[in-house]
């Protein structure tokens, strides 16, 4: 078990500097000019040759790539993640005040997928192919085919002009006001758990139909069990081990959902913040965001893995 | 819920009425011209005090350096904590009054500006304001240190030397006279806010990154989350006693044209609304205790012909079809649920020196009827060699909704008027001024701004053979002569004369193909006394929030 759980920690740093070289490297090759949103279409129009090479020199994007890119990995390595080179607000800050709110989303959003798609899932298997099947198989491509950030722009308009409803305009969290928290982070969740709901509905109910055909749920019906029991009691936990490594991908889309989700929302999550970082070019952010992005989809996939041990007893780590 | 049916008629009335009155409005203005030395803002008589003020506008600058910066980011949140040395009254935006100065004068041959500076005024850090603050003030924006640009620099080229006459006269000595409004107007601008010379030794003359410098304004920092909101007190220092008005400001971080602005303002989460899209305008405009105002933005929205890289388009006459190809009115309409616009021409088409609005609209380019610009059009490419048309133009188009929209619309109109092919390329903002610089493209649109309304600040910045945002690298001997002129000549009536000559010149000879002039939408909840923007030019002068209450 330590040597599977060395082999992995090594994997995840190797697939981690991957990323960090690979968000490096593109973020200094796109074009377009960091000093466009630091000047200024105005001012940035009226800059000499002079001033670029101070205000790059300032920023510390003067510096041969290399030495920029060993100076933020020493940076992280020490605890340092730098600052937003606009504000000189730190990325630290940033995540700390907004990241507890994208993790909610993030959280909530998985939980609901779950809630959501498990008993779809289990309700089609029951009966292949019969109504209740069809209509929920329908559902599910809907979800899957419909664009979070678009949905999410409808809930928006239709509560504004239905009810003249706007969720909080600012950040509040949990721990200071449970139900303004509750009412900025539903909606991209709900939006977000159902899109990653359809695809756990799908996967349930078709490795429910291939465990029931298996011999230990024949003989559970032969016992005489309810179906209802012969389901919930031999048949999906024998079928859940896709299904919650399907929820670790899945936690990549509502990571990467949750960035356009939130803008559609207008919720000041993470995933704003990186949006933001994009449009201004605020290369220190953006790195840093999206190698944190790329730490917690790797974390959850290693543990999922190792969770699979713990609902199979019959896997071992070696 | 407020009703949203409109029938024909009321529409038509409505529509009329909103015409007419910007037409008037738009023609009465006198910008840059009124000055009254006796205006310092005064509380209204049936003002009353306290209360917070919530506020929806673009607040996440990139800096804080008011004097560096160039967009609304700096001006919408910081201004209130600052003060200008003369300002735009908010009465009308227009007329300009004292503020730190209390009283001034310019020498009979414009070359000299005194400025007399109010006693017992006190930076927020309690320092006291002297002349040695408005010099180091404007030494920075005359002359600003290595690493530091200001766009404004331009407009007091010619300022020779800043004179502190006692620590509260200040001399400014001109090596050339310049237009009275044009130099009031630039003292007056709001991003010339005057800040103390400790902060700027302090910190090396740079303020990007310095948040909370502090300022002689009628609201105090108190705290500020980034991209959220910035949070301000009533100064109880402030020199112009019994201001402000409001004890509080919540200025919150609503991107302009954005959903979330429209829908925090429609659901009542803020007051004022500042830059709203027209969808949530319009129907803020139909809410019971509610006003919805528009006003001028000191925007033109342009494309550009690259004179340079590409031999046809170096062309005068082709140029000049290329003007005469586009439906104006069309394009206007276009934007209509994305961004308010208006036609115009070269001058900013409110402007008292401009062609009129109804002259404008019997010339060919602007006519609703565009067959016989299109007429004319083709004769020129004719005339120039290129009856066939041209193919393969490479379009760059910034990376906003109201520009892919035209980029459509006049990719489609060049084909059918001109038979002008080209590819549309779609860039991210900060790219499109990369490659703009660079010259890297045949045709290119986006927006472009000015400091001031004055012809002679967009004949420099606009048409200059320098000029910064002169993209197409354009020049025109007679055209540069003419504005160094304008720049110079002193009396109004004879400068109307020039500048519509100038008009003529740029007509014949586009230096950028003007696209529309940019409105803005504001709205507010009755409650909120004291502010119409109706009759402003742009979103950068009057932004103080002193005199204004809440019933």
């Amino acid at each position: 078990m330590r040597k599977y759980l060395a082999r992995r920690a090594v994997y995840a740093a190797v697939t981690l500097l991957g990323v960090s070289l690979s968000i490096f490297v593109i973020l200094r090759v796109l074009p377009g000019d960091p000093l466009v949103a630091i000047l200024g279409v105005e001012g940035h129009a009226r800059m000499t040759p002079a001033d670029r090479v101070r205000i790059m020199a300032d920023l510390g994007l003067s510096d041969p790539l290399p030495v920029q890119y060993g100076r933020w990995l020493g940076d992280i390595a020490a605890g340092r993640l730098g600052k937003s080179f606009f504000r000189g607000d730190t990325v630290a800050d940033l995540i700390a005040h907004r990241g507890p709110i994208s993790a909610e989303i993030g959280v909530l959003a998985v939980v609901i997928s779950w809630l959501v798609g498990l008993p779809v899932g289990i309700l089609s298997a029951f009966k292949p192919n019969g109504v209740p099947d069809s209509v929920a198989r329908t559902i599910s491509v809907l979800f899957i085919a419909v664009p979070g950030f678009w949905l999410g722009m409808l809930i928006v308009l239709a509560l504004l002009f239905w009810f003249g409803y706007r969720a909080p305009i600012l950040i509040v969290h949990a721990w200071q006001d449970p139900w303004q928290n509750l009412q900025i982070v539903i909606g991209p969740s709900i939006v977000l758990g159902l899109a990653q709901g359809a695809y756990i509905a799908r996967m349930s109910r078709s490795c429910l139909l291939e465990v029931i055909g298996d011999d230990f749920v024949r003989t559970a019906r032969a016992k005489g069990l309810r179906e209802g029991l012969v389901v919930m009691r031999h048949a999906l936990p024998n079928a859940l081990l896709p299904v919650i490594t399907i929820s670790g991908v899945l936690l990549g889309f509502v990571l990467g959902g949750s960035v356009a989700v939130e803008q559609a929302f207008g919720v000041p999550g993470l995933g704003r913040a990186l949006v933001t970082a994009v449009i201004e070019r605020d290369i220190i952010v953006v790195q840093n965001l999206v190698l944190l992005y790329a730490v917690i989809f790797v974390a959850v996939n290693v543990l999922v893995d190792l969770s699979y041990a713990w609902l199979d007893p019959r896997i071992r780590y070696s | 819920m407020s009703d949203f049916n409109v029938d024909r008629r009321t529409f038509l009335k409505r529509a009329g009425l909103a015409s007419a009155g910007a037409a008037v409005a738009g023609r009465l203005s006198r910008p840059g011209v009124a000055a009254a030395q006796d205006a310092t803002v005064r509380p209204d008589p049936a003002a009353k005090r306290g209360g917070t003020l919530r506020y929806g506008i673009l607040n996440a600058p990139a800096h804080f350096d008011v004097h560096q910066s160039g967009t609304v980011a700096n001006i919408g949140p910081q201004s209130p904590m600052y003060d200008t040395l003369i300002r735009r009254s908010p009465k009308d935006g227009q007329t300009i009054i004292p503020d730190l100065a209390h009283k001034w004068d310019v020498s009979p041959d414009g070359k000299k500006y005194t400025f007399h500076l109010r006693k017992g005024v006190k930076f927020h850090d309690g320092a006291p304001f002297t002349a040695d603050d408005v010099k180091a003030t404007f030494d920075r924006i005359t002359h600003p240190p290595k690493g530091v640009v200001i766009p404004r620099t331009p407009l007091f080229a010619t300022v020779g030397e800043i004179v502190v006459v006692d620590p509260h006269t200040i001399e400014f000595r001109m090596t050339q006279p310049r237009p009275k409004a044009y130099m009031l107007g630039a003292f007056a601008s709001g991003w010339n806010v005057i800040v103390r010379k400790k902060t700027l030794d302090d910190n090396g003359g740079n303020l990007r990154q310095v948040m909370n410098y502090p300022g002689t304004g009628p609201f105090r920092h108190v705290s500020r989350q980034d991209k959220e909101v910035w949070i301000q007190e009533r100064n109880p220092d402030y020199w112009n006693k019994g201001l402000p008005l409001v004890d509080k400001l919540e200025i919150y971080h609503l991107p302009p044209f954005s959903p979330e602005l429209g829908s925090s303002f429609l659901s009542g989460k803020i007051d004022y609304a500042r830059l709203l899209d027209p969808v949530s305008w319009r129907k803020a405009k139909t809410m019971p205790g509610v006003t919805a105002a528009n006003f001028n933005q000191s925007v033109i929205q342009a494309f550009w012909t690259n004179t340079v890289k590409n031999k046809a388009l170096a062309d005068p006459k082709v140029r000049r079809a290329i003007h005469l190809a586009m439906d104006r009115p069309t394009l206007v309409d276009v934007v209509k649920d994305t961004a308010p616009m208006q036609v115009g021409g070269f001058v900013y088409p409110f402007h008292e020196m401009s062609t009129p609005r109804a002259e404008l609209e019997k010339k060919l380019g602007y006519q609703a009827d565009v067959k016989p610009a299109v007429q004319e059009g083709r004769r020129l490419m004719k005339e120039a060699g290129y009856a066939g048309g041209l193919k393969n133009l490479d379009f760059v188009v910034r990376d906003i909704a109201s520009f892919k929209l035209w980029a459509v619309a006049i990719q489609a109109m060049l084909k059918e008027h001109l038979n002008i092919e080209s590819n549309l390329r779609v860039v991210q903002t900060s790219v499109w001024f990369d490659e703009a610089a660079a010259g890297n493209f045949d045709l290119a649109i986006s927006a472009i701004v000015s400091s001031l309304m004055d012809p002679s600040d967009i004949f420099s910045a606009w048409y200059g053979k320098d000029g910064p945002q002169n993209y197409s690298r354009w020049t025109n001997p007679a055209f540069h002569d003419l504005a160094a002129q304008i720049e110079r000549e002193l009396d109004d009536s004879k400068r109307k004369a020039m500048v519509r000559k100038a008009e003529d010149i740029l007509e014949n000879d586009p230096p950028l193909i003007p696209v529309a002039y940019e409105q803005i939408y504001d709205a507010w909840y009755n409650k909120v006394h004291g502010q119409n923007p109706s009759t402003f030019f742009g979103i950068y002068d009057v932004v103080r929030w002193d005199n204004v209450w809440l019933g």
